[in-house]
């Protein structure tokens, strides 16, 4: 029985029938009836149109103590109240929450979701333009609000998603997007959120130790030369907008040289992280590093400079093979006993599953607790600590009042792989749980059904 | 007949290269006038080490010719031999180096086999010309004799072995057809696209050629007795190759230990008389080596110092690497003390010149000298058949000599002579004595025109054999100042400065006689300008000191000899101190190896961090009290039970179990205890290549033949709870290999990995991976649909043309073996279980169409992503499913993958597992079978079993394995709670009752090697040489390989390189 099917069908359903009533299995059942028969692509939530109130649940606030029997109101997209015996207005909508646990949307932080669809099929890849110096290029625009894998992770309550591109170098700016909506525009939360480079690519390998150091200065030389044409550029069109040509690369960078555009930097090795930080500070530049796998030992220098880590992946072979089985596993306990701002992605571009996959995110943070991290700083760095590290924390992260309601119910702990998605909403859009693995799934149950023999 | 010997034998007259000398071991007419030098030698006076373990002093060997013909005390010498007096030096057999390798030719246009990698047929010695590469090089390192063996190729051919003298190849050639070269892996620089592309393929394509051998040898001789029959075609290589199966030693490169091994049983299979040549990781693997009872060839190379230089450095390199640093100049040592026939060889030295230094570190660490010997000597005379011929200095043996000053494994033995075949070379540090008799500074007076003897200063510096010299005028004045204040050298050199000069031009050294030109114009205007030339002879003066006398050629033309004068000696106090400083060093080196001896590092079973101390632990009785068992069987999920294992068997599941005596018992109050996970479709744990994707069908290639056991992975997978694991073929081809079953027996040797109860497997494919290949049939699935069909056909027919033959119907030509269709004739006789690669419905549809029509019921489907949309089909077959619990759109054909495909399926009645077909995956299988609950509400313990129970019946090991019930192996894994939930930790995994990974375990073996790694970097950085990363290393062998099916698109973004770490770039 497909419950969160039930639920979110139920509440999706603008007719008046529903209108003030409580939800019940009664109701709830007439609807999947009909929805299991009717193959469908998913449609985008309608807007908010009157508060919906949750009762009961378990709230999981993330910015708090948990809510036992709490409830949590939502009124024109965003959420207004969170206690306990929460008063709502009287047309409001209201859904029992009893038995279940109340989540803010899941946040991956960096994916390519949008931007592929089948990756062994180039045609319906948009990942990787041109070239290695592409800061020009703009994520969101290549996002198809229609993939069939954006349902997939919806479903399973990632709600909020960082897009990037991919690339060797200078890959390109990503984007904060919801994921529900008729076009981008819609789905957009923050475009750019930031600028993402590919450390690996200043750390060329070389013959020896003396060409290895030649190369790898020479790199450094290029980006210093292109930070610096960067700030000639604005400073000359600042000057003279109309006699200097422009650069669309140079362009986009302005932003990220005064320090206003974070960058995403990929690094994974303690060099790595290090020479990424120096230079991040000698350039004055905001930088996020994503991978992290050797941050530990970085973590006096990520603390003194705020520097954050976008840890990619729990479930990770050791980078070396003396290393501790558990290596990946226990990264975020010891980040957080080290004292350094982390948030925890899914499988990012590239593992098996990659985009595919970002449903899978909650298990990332459940391994990490099952190696030590405290089970509240799991659903932490899914949710709040990503969105403060990708600048969303004032609209989503947590259950707190002024926030974007977007949150979904849950029959369990979200950490655990059993547990389903119920009801999800974005800025108070009901959202559609469907995919097309749900819809794969009713149709050839409906293939056995018709095929028992008949008694 | 056993191996052609072709023995050139000598009794050229020596010392001379005349063409003219009379001979009687050639057939050459002489031109001209005869000569005949007495030619004999006599060494007298000598300590003649005439083999390792016999040593003649103040001894007398008698040489005429090419021979020896007398060793003993008191020879008398015949008339006319030279003398030779080796007075406090000692004479050794000459060294034989039983390894190096050159392109050899291959004649095409003889008929040979159809794969260019089997050239039995290649002869080295077609290849090469009269006299050795580099032999002066060999002769200065005393090696006398030197095998040569052909480059490249699987089997690539017949070496031959020369002596390293500079007569003619006649004269040098020793022995041709000395070994067949065999090699278990793709050589090096080949095509990556023909067949075979894999070592497991390079292997079978051995395997096959040796059949086809056989075969060639029965179908001509039944064709012999009876024209009648279709008669063979010729074929050279096969014809070779059969001679050399019946009578000629092979040769087997190992490039790593577990070569070595596969190479023994290689040998094994065909009966071969197998030589190994070796890595120099044997060590690591000592008793498996030893157990070969093989002879090896041992290279000299030992490994560079690992870079440790920086933090980021030392924290990439390997245990393994540092280990290797330190042991591996043990490892001649090791096998030696071991029994273990070897050869020492300069294998893999990028100088031949360091080839006795190296020789003597190995002895240094503790290769016994009189090993070390045989090892140069008699173990590689035996090994080529040439005992009597070389390796000892005794009458009737060639006389290949060393003569030495002292003994042969101490440091500052010099080697002075080496005679090869009675010819003598003497090495050339004598000559360098030569040059400080010139060096320094003269005063040279030279007559002018006017009949003025105008003196001028000619100063020579040697800078090790190359000379350098300029002239000075010698003004007056300067004269005086000298003699006022010589200490004044500031002034004295800005004097000099001033002073003309003039560098000494075309300066030729050539033994005791020095030419140059110059202008003596510059230096002195009263000398006459243009090029004069100037003659230096060094002449030996009655008193034993040099006399030199100087010539003068002017522009003019007219000569006279200026008398030189020595102004003052070369000052070499500085030389002398620094060479004592030297020695110094040495001897505190000499002590501190004794102190390092003492610490070298253990051996770990497999190599490296994580390994074990012993190869198997100890099996023990184990009772777990109290404990929620999930039986996976009827019994379900216990509470508070107990488990009582006892010699790698489960005794008893239940409640209050009575612990029987010696029992240890494990207090499991609060943990979950399920059946080892199985994993039934992986790729770790092979060094194979896991695709051989040269053709469409390898059912012939066998992962078997490469299980790894030191691959890190194990222990990792060990760790998530695995103890089983189906290593299969990748998905290339419609028809790929044969898979092997292991368990994760950490630690055991390459065979005790392999589950011997597991019947035996193959992989077939379908789909995308194996119609992409555009330049082979198929391209389509119609395509791969009829390739199968085709081969099991061929192989119906095949058993059929078997059986007639072996009823006795000898009307044709004797059958071939065939490995490709014996391994499907397997399969059709259900000896053999297919597990196959499908995605698309309609594909799994026509296979199982297929396998019906031959009445062959399938081992698996494997991934059988759309399994869920033919569940129905497939229960009817009684097909099972091996799939991904949620892998989707990584490539079209998997567009309708969905997660709930394990529950539609498993509620239509096929059994179904969750593999991982990735290293990482593997590492919590536990987790991928809760997806089958999450998606479709399959109950928790039928979840569990898609990844105990359920693979254990795909891989039909389900009376072995998969489900915890007495009589079935001790394989289980003790859980920190629900065993289904991401927040649970695998603390103990046992397998056959040994608990290989242990959480606790795990951490002393992390101090260990944490402490182990700091000891060694500390110990290269105390050496004061780290980075000699010089010329970028070779990939080793096992890094060559991918560890994962590179035509599953998923993995295309896994960064990893093939020893499991992540890479960069």
């Amino acid at each position: 029985m497909n419950r969160c099917k039930q639920i979110n069908q139920s509440i999706r359903s603008n007719s008046k029938i529903m209108s003030g009533i409580r939800l019940t299995t009664t109701v709830c059942v007439v609807f999947v009836m009909l929805s299991s028969i009717e193959a469908h692509d998913q449609v985008p939530g309608a807007p908010q149109s009157r508060p919906i109130v949750i009762r009961n649940a378990t709230v999981h606030v993330v910015d708090g103590a948990d809510i036992i029997n709490g409830d949590v109101l939502f009124e024109s997209g965003k959420i207004t109240a969170v206690g306990k015996d929460v008063k709502a207005p009287k047309q409001a909508l209201e859904i029992d929450g009893s038995g279940k646990h109340l989540y803010p949307g899941l946040i991956e932080p960096m994916t390519d979701l949008g931007l592929r669809e089948i990756s062994a099929v180039e045609e319906t890849d948009d990942r990787t333009e041109y070239g290695s110096v592409n800061p020009n290029a703009r994520a969101w625009v290549a996002v198809n609000p229609d993939s069939e894998l954006i349902p997939v992770a919806r479903a399973g309550g990632v709600l909020t998603v960082m897009t990037a591109p991919r690339g060797r170098y200078i890959r390109g700016q990503t984007a904060v997007i919801n994921l529900d909506g008729w076009t981008v525009s819609e789905m957009k939360l923050k475009a750019p959120a930031g600028m993402y480079i590919d450390w690996g690519a200043m750390q060329p390998r070389g013959e020896n130790a003396a060409d290895e150091r030649t190369k790898r200065e020479q790199k450094f030389t290029e980006l210093d030369e292109l930070l610096d044409s960067v700030r000639r550029y604005q400073k000359a069109r600042e000057a003279a907008p109309d006699t200097t040509a422009t650069d669309v690369r140079l362009e986009s960078l302005v932003p990220v040289v005064k320090g206003d555009l974070p960058v995403f930097i990929d690094a994974d090795r303690q060099l790595e992280i290090e020479s990424a930080v120096a230079y991040g500070q000698a350039q004055g530049l905001s930088i996020v590093i994503y991978g992290g796998y050797d941050a530990e030992a970085c973590a006096e220098l990520l603390k003194k400079y705020d520097i954050p880590v976008i840890i990619a992946s729990t479930y990770r072979l050791p980078l070396r093979r003396d290393e501790a089985y558990d290596t990946a596993y226990t990264l975020p306990e010891r980040l957080r006993a080290a004292g350094v701002k982390f948030a925890i992605c899914g499988e990012g571009a590239g593992s098996p599953g990659g985009a595919a996959n970002a449903r899978n995110l909650p298990y990332h943070a459940g391994v990490a607790v099952a190696y030590g991290l405290p089970h509240s700083d799991g659903l932490r760095a899914i949710t709040l600590s990503a969105a403060e590290i990708l600048g969303v924390a004032d609209r989503v992260g947590s259950i707190s009042s002024g926030k974007d309601a977007t949150l979904f119910l849950a029959d369990g702990d979200i950490l655990e792989t059993e547990t389903n998605v119920e009801a999800a909403f974005i800025q108070g859009r009901a959202v559609d749980l469907g995919s097309r693995h749900k819809m794969l799934y009713q149709k050839y149950k409906l293939k056995y059904l018709r095929s028992r023999p008949v008694r | 007949m056993r191996h052609t010997i072709f023995l050139v034998i000598l009794h050229a007259v020596l010392l001379t290269t005349v063409l003219q000398a009379q001979s009687e071991t050639e057939a050459k007419p002489i031109v001209g006038l005869r000569e005949n030098p007495i030619p004999g030698f006599a060494f007298v006076n000598a300590d003649v080490v005439v083999s390792p373990s016999k040593t003649i002093s103040d001894a007398t060997v008698l040489v005429q010719g090419a021979s020896i013909t007398s060793v003993g005390q008191q020879q008398a010498i015949p008339a006319g031999y030279q003398v030779i007096d080796c007075a406090g030096k000692r004479i050794y057999p000459g060294l034989i180096d039983a390894w190096s390798e050159i392109d050899a030719k291959v004649n095409e246009s003889l008929p040979g086999y159809w794969n260019a990698n089997v050239t039995p047929q290649v002869n080295v010695s077609d290849s090469i010309g009269a006299t050795v590469a580099d032999a002066s090089k060999l002769r200065s390192q005393g090696i006398a004799v030197r095998l040569i063996a052909p480059k490249g190729g699987i089997v690539k051919g017949s070496s031959c072995v020369m002596l390293t003298g500079d007569a003619s190849k006649g004269r040098n050639l020793l022995l041709e057809n000395a070994w067949q070269h065999l090699n278990l892996t793709v050589p090096r620089g080949g095509s990556r696209a023909r067949y075979p592309n894999s070592p497991m393929g390079a292997v079978a394509l051995l395997r096959q050629a040796f059949h086809d051998a056989a075969w060639y040898g029965q179908a001509w001789s039944a064709y012999k007795a009876t024209p009648q029959l279709d008669r063979p075609d010729q074929n050279v290589a096969l014809q070779v190759l059969g001679q050399a199966i019946a009578s000629q030693p092979f040769l087997i490169d190992a490039a790593n230990d577990r070569m070595a091994i596969r190479a023994d049983h290689f040998a094994r299979e065909f009966s071969l008389n197998a030589i190994i040549r070796g890595s120099g990781r044997e060590y690591r693997q000592l008793d498996e080596i030893v157990a070969t009872k093989r002879a090896y060839l041992l290279p000299l190379e030992f490994p560079e110092t690992p870079d440790v230089k920086t933090a980021d450095a030392a924290r990439d390199v390997t245990l393994q690497e540092l280990m290797h640093w330190e042991l591996a100049p043990e490892n001649p040592a090791r096998l030696a003390a071991a029994g273990v026939k070897i050869c020492l060889t300069s294998d893999g030295l990028d100088d031949v010149g360091q080839f006795l230094n190296q020789v003597r570190v190995a002895v240094s660490r503790g290769l016994k000298e009189q090993d070390a010997l045989a090892a140069l000597t008699i173990v590689p005379a035996e090994l080529l058949g040439i005992q009597e011929q070389v390796g000892r200095v005794e009458s009737g043996m060639i006389a290949n000599l060393v003569i030495t000053d002292g003994n042969l494994f101490s440091d500052e033995t010099v080697v002075h002579e080496c005679w090869v075949a009675g010819e003598r070379f003497v090495m050339s540090e004598g000559d360098k004595v030569e040059h400080p008799a010139l060096a320094g500074k003269w005063e040279l007076s030279v007559r002018n025109a006017d009949g003025q003897n105008v003196k001028v200063r000619l100063e020579i510096e040697d800078d090790d054999g190359k000379i350098d010299g300029s002239v000075f005028a010698i003004s007056v004045a300067e004269k005086e100042r000298k003699q006022k204040s010589s200490k004044q050298k500031s002034k004295r050199k800005k004097d000099k400065a001033e002073v003309e000069s003039t560098k000494l031009q075309n300066v030729v050294q050539q033994r005791d006689r020095l030419t140059a030109s110059l202008d003596l114009g510059e230096v002195d205007k009263r000398l006459p300008s243009g090029i004069s030339h100037l003659t230096i002879i060094t002449l030996k003066s009655e008193g034993g000191g040099t006399d030199l006398l100087a010539g003068l050629r002017l522009p003019g033309g007219e000569s006279q000899n200026p008398p030189m004068r020595r102004l003052s000696d070369f000052v070499e106090s500085v030389a002398q101190s620094e060479s004592d400083a030297v020695d110094a060093d040495s001897e505190k080196d000499e002590v501190d190896a004794e102190a390092r001896d003492a610490a070298y590092s253990q051996v770990r079973f497999p190599f490296g961090a994580f390994g074990s101390d012993t190869r198997i632990a100890e099996q023990s009785t184990v009772l777990f009290r109290n404990a929620t068992i999930w039986t996976c069987d009827e019994a379900g999920k216990l509470q508070n039970a107990d488990i009582l294992i006892r010699d790698g068997v489960i005794v008893e599941v239940g409640s209050n179990i009575k612990a029987p005596k010696k029992c240890r018992v494990i207090d499991a109050t609060g943990k979950h205890i399920t059946p080892g996970l199985i994993d039934c479709h992986s790729h770790m744990g092979t060094d194979g290549g896991v695709n051989e994707s040269g053709q469409a069908v390898t059912s012939e290639v066998r992962i078997g033949d490469f299980i790894d056991n030191s691959d890190i992975q194990i222990y990792r997978q060990l760790a998530g709870g695995l103890t089983t694991s189906n290593i299969l073929h990748g998905s290339a081809n419609p028809i790929g290999g044969q898979n092997q079953v292991i368990k994760l027996r950490w630690g055991q040797t390459m065979d005790g990995l392999r589950m011997r109860e597991a019947p035996k497997g193959i992989k077939f494919a379908l789909g995308e991976n194996v119609k992409r290949n555009q330049s082979r049939y198929p391209n389509t699935r119609m395509g791969v649909e009829q390739i199968i069909r085709d081969q099991l056909l061929a192989a119906r027919e095949y058993q059929a043309k078997w059986r007639r033959w072996r009823s006795g119907q000898h009307e044709t030509l004797p059958p071939r073996v065939d490995l490709q269709l014996e391994a499907l004739s397997e399969v059709q006789n259900g000896e053999r279980w297919i597990h196959c690669h499908s995605y698309r419905q309609d594909e799994i549809i026509a296979t199982l169409d297929v396998l019906e029509e031959f009445g062959i019921q399938i081992g698996t489907l494997q991934h059988i992503l759309e399994g869920y949309k033919v569940a129905d089909r497939m229960a009817r077959h009684g097909a099972m499913g091996s799939s991904f619990s949620d892998w989707w759109a990584y490539k079209f054909e998997v567009l309708d993958a969905i997660p709930y495909n394990g529950a539609l399926m498993h509620e239509r009645g096929v059994v179904v597992s969750f593999n991982s077909d990735d290293r990482e995956l593997a590492r919590h299988l536990n987790t991928e079978a809760a997806k089958a609950t999450k998606y479709g509400g399959v109950p928790e313990i039928e979840a569990l079993k898609f990844v105990t129970l359920n693979p254990a019946k795909q891989l039909r090991i389900d009376q072995y394995v998969g489900s915890l019930r007495k009589g079935k192996h001790a394989d289980l894994a003790v859980w920190s709670g629900r065993p289904l939930s991401t927040l649970t930790r695998c603390e103990q995994t046992w397998v056959d009752g040994r608990c290989y990974f242990d959480l606790r375990k795990d951490q002393e073996l992390q101090t260990r090697d944490r402490d182990l790694r700091a000891r060694l970097i500390q110990k290269v950085l105390d050496g004061g040489d780290s980075s000699k990363k010089s010329t970028p290393e070779e990939v080793a062998e096992e890094d060559r390989w991918v560890r994962h099916d590179v035509h599953c698109a998923a993995h295309g973004g896994h960064e990893y390189d093939y020893t499991g770490n992540l890479r960069k770039n």
